[in-house]
């Protein structure tokens, strides 16, 4: 009997550990196959701003794309990753950050450590989406060495530090005001959306944009069914990036960032719902199908921070919502003589803090965890001010500093000849005769807008 | 040289190349860290050359 016991205990025991060690396989894969969906986030933001772009700048779009994606991802190993642990407090360093030092016996391959490598490795997808925001904004006049410096600063730093703060279990603008933004509208899309603002407002318009009495020019896009296609694939990804968003608890319930019981129910019925509304939205103030499907996207970005809690047809009336007005920022700016290529402030930026204000407006009231505060509009509101001034000042600031350089824009000439026959070694369509023009004429009058 | 930090598997924990050795590891992450930045400064002198063909 007692052998018969001891016999129990152990097989017990043993299944306890394969039971785990199951949870922990599993957790792993899940967040595998949401950075490898995140990857097509990327695909789409490549399809999109190439298709945005004009024909003599297609292939510098595009590399500038890819690049930001490969800067990123290493200076989120050599730093971005230290970041998040270390500042959730605010600016004091917490020890939890040892773990994320590039020297760390966390950050490689771990036999005992299941976690840390997939959970840096979604983060750094989070962070090369976040500096991608900035990407298509930029298109065909920054240099792309300047690009790549503002999109590390981006998504390895600046980003990075909020997440810390509001996107982590013991951040402060959580423990202290009761932030909910489980879906990052605040933290990755006001964030990159405020970061690009400073940078527009220092870069300049592109040339042939503004007339001499300040009124606006469409440069129309060379490929509009390629970027619709893309932002339809951004769509795809993001389903990668809302499913990194909530957190595998191995043998327990699913739980927000925040710890907060949370399904993926909950964001399936949201996400769906909130990005029908963004469709129909845009279509009802545009009939424009790029904006229709920016539509899609601000629409999801509008629910994001409440994803976990919404009654579905109020993020679907979220997303019509933002769907409607985005659009409406985005030419508001365009009249304040922000050339925003592909409406990144607007969609990201404002969507951000439609986002994050929907849930002080409409979820305030939602308990958290171990004492800290509930969901209010005011923590809604102080954190809207934090991310804004995080994204805004940097990006400002740095971009200027370029500009007093001269190293943040490409010459007059190169932007007229096209930015493809200086940085490209090969041509996008070499039979079709759309070849980048040679420099005719140094007068700015001379150049009309395409 | 010998990279790997085990020579059994039975409870391994950091198991990555060199993980045993910091002088290592400090050599090639400096080495990652100039490859980093050091190509987006070769992109840099490369744009300056580049746009002196369109002067």
């Amino acid at each position: 009997m007692e052998q018969q016991i001891t016999d129990l205990a152990a097989k017990v025991a043993a299944l306890e550990t394969s039971s785990a060690m199951s949870g922990t396989i599993n957790m792993e894969i899940f967040y595998w196959w949401c950075t490898a969906l995140m990857i097509i986030i990327h695909a789409g933001f490549l399809a999109y701003e190439m298709g945005a772009s004009r024909t003599k700048n297609v292939l510098a779009t595009g590399m500038k794309n890819l690049l930001a994606f490969a800067v990123v991802v290493p200076t989120f190993f050599l730093f971005g990753w230290w970041i998040y642990l270390a500042f959730p407090a605010g600016f004091s360093i917490d020890e939890a950050a040892m773990a994320g030092l590039p020297w760390s016996e966390n950050m490689g391959p771990n036999a005992q450590d299941n976690a840390s490598g997939i959970f840096w490795g979604a983060f750094a997808l989070f962070a090369a989406t976040t500096s991608s925001i900035m990407s298509g904004a930029v298109i065909e006049r920054i240099r792309l060495s300047a690009f790549l410096v503002l999109a590390v600063v981006l998504g390895s730093a600046v980003w990075i530090l909020g997440a810390s703060w509001g996107w982590h279990p013991a951040g402060w603008l959580t423990a202290s005001w009761g932030l909910h933004d489980v879906g990052a509208a605040g933290c990755v899309h006001l964030i990159a959306g405020a970061f690009t603002l400073g940078v527009l407002i220092n870069l300049g318009p592109r040339i042939g944009k503004y007339n001499a009495d300040g009124t606006a020019n469409a440069i129309k896009a060379h490929n509009i069914p390629f970027a619709v296609t893309g932002l339809m694939m951004i769509i795809v990804g993001f389903f990668g990036f809302l499913g990194g968003c909530i957190i595998f608890v191995t043998g327990d319930q699913w739980t927000n960032i925040y710890g907060q019981p949370a399904t993926l129910s909950a964001f399936s019925f949201n996400t769906l719902m909130a990005m029908s509304g963004g469709i129909i939205g845009a279509w009802l103030k545009t009939r424009d199908p790029f904006w229709m499907m920016s539509g899609a996207l601000i629409g999801i970005i509008s629910a994001a921070s409440g994803l976990d809690f919404w009654y579905p047809p109020i993020a679907f009336l979220l997303g019509i919502f933002a769907g409607v007005t985005a659009p409406m920022v985005a030419r508001f700016l365009e009249k304040k003589g922000i050339d925003d290529a592909v409406g990144a402030v607007a969609v990201h930026g404002y969507g951000g803090v439609v986002g994050l204000m929907a849930v002080g407006i409409l979820g305030a009231g939602y308990p958290n965890m171990n004492d800290m505060p509930s969901v209010s509009f005011t923590g809604q509101f102080v954190a809207l001010i934090v991310f804004a001034a995080l994204g805004f000042v940097p990006g400002y600031l740095l971009s200027y500093a370029m500009k007093a350089a001269n190293v943040l824009r490409v010459p007059y000439n190169v932007e007229v000849a096209g930015l493809d026959l200086a940085e490209s070694t090969i041509e996008a369509y070499p039979e079709s005769g759309a070849s980048p023009r040679p420099v005719t004429s140094p007068s700015p009058a001379a150049v009309p807008a395409e | 040289m010998n990279s790997s930090p085990i020579t059994t598997w039975e409870g391994a924990g950091a198991y990555f190349t060199f993980a045993d050795k910091p002088a290592v590891i400090a050599f090639f992450l400096l080495a990652a860290t100039v490859a980093c930045f050091g190509a987006i400064v070769i992109g840099f002198l490369h744009e300056n050359k580049s746009f002196k063909n369109f002067e």
